[in-house]
């Protein structure tokens, strides 16, 4: 017989609730309980540190400029179709070897994923600033508002 | 008759003993999962964020809760505390975890699991970390639905 034990369980559950809220209170890295949204680039020369987010317009901005895009989806969903003369993610550390040797590390870098609900242009980009690069742009409209719109594709 | 017992027992010996390396490895396995992810809140709730599944920015009370959760039913498994309860969300977990890296996977989502590590080096999403949960998820359901209770100390062993 399978047994059922939800007060062992409610035990166990509050215990960590209690010992998690507190030590989040006390130590120093402590985070807010809900997440915040990823700051809006405003000035797009001026971005310095945690990657910021961009729109459409910004996007298509930096693009004319020839900035390097890079496609954070899988292989598969990049073959199919993907924002002209952008770079497939790949390997990480291909990636950042592929950066470094191009452009330093405070050269701007745009990264997207399908839309916006995809978290994998993020984690890319959290990852590049955790390894150094102060300039990331993350255009959440991605391929699906990119592509919508018309512009150059490949 | 004598020897029927005898096998019965041997048998009765196997099943506790499975029973025993699951509850262990269940606890040092959650106990491993929990350490770096309770070292690193902050990249923890980013990697939750990565899914795309919970609203209004709740990764983060997951994130502080979660790997204590972990961390508390792993102690609980390798010590004998409340193995029932700790074995039940276990099971929760797993399947959880389970939905989470599906649905994310249905989507397209192409990110690190984050289930052992939270840093960039960490497994990606992908069938062998469904099955690695499911294999947990079965080790949790043995468990679950001992019959005998050995080494267990609060409630206590029969």
């Amino acid at each position: 017989m399978l047994r059922v034990p939800l007060n062992q369980m409610l035990a166990v559950l509050i215990l960590s609730l209690a010992i998690g809220l507190f030590t989040n209170l006390i130590r120093p890295d402590r985070i807010p309980f809900l997440a915040q949204d990823m700051v809006i680039a405003e000035d797009l020369e001026e971005v310095s540190g945690e990657p910021v987010t961009v729109s459409l317009a910004q996007a298509k901005n930096l693009f004319d400029k020839g900035i390097i895009f890079v496609d954070a989806r899988e292989d598969e969903y990049f073959a199919d179709g993907h924002i002209r003369n952008a770079w497939n993610s790949g390997f990480f550390m291909e990636l950042m070897y592929k950066l470094d040797s191009l452009q330093t590390k405070d050269g701007a870098v745009v990264i997207y994923c399908s839309d916006d609900d995809c978290g994998s242009s993020e984690e890319l980009a959290f990852d590049l600033y955790n390894e150094g690069f102060t300039k990331l742009f993350v255009f959440k409209g991605g391929w699906l508002e990119w592509n919508n719109a018309g512009y150059p594709v490949e | 008759m004598e020897q029927r017992r005898i096998s019965r027992r041997m048998k009765n010996d196997m099943k506790n003993l499975l029973v025993m390396v699951c509850r262990i490895f269940l606890g040092f396995m959650f106990i491993y999962a929990s350490l770096d992810k309770i070292a690193n809140p902050e990249e923890f709730a980013k990697q939750i964020g990565y899914y795309k599944a919970l609203p209004f920015g709740l990764e983060n009370v997951l994130a502080i809760v979660l790997p204590w959760t972990e961390l508390i039913v792993g102690i609980c498994l390798l010590a004998g505390l409340l193995v029932d309860g700790a074995t039940l969300l276990s099971i929760i977990m797993m399947l959880v975890f389970i939905l989470a890296i599906s649905q994310a996977m249905l989507r397209g989502i192409d990110i690190t699991c984050g289930c052992f590590k939270v840093s960039a080096d960490s497994d990606k999403l992908g069938l062998d970390t469904i099955i690695r949960d499911i294999v947990f998820l079965v080790m949790s359901f043995i468990v679950l639905n001992r019959q005998e209770r050995k080494f267990e100390f609060l409630p206590k062993s029969d």
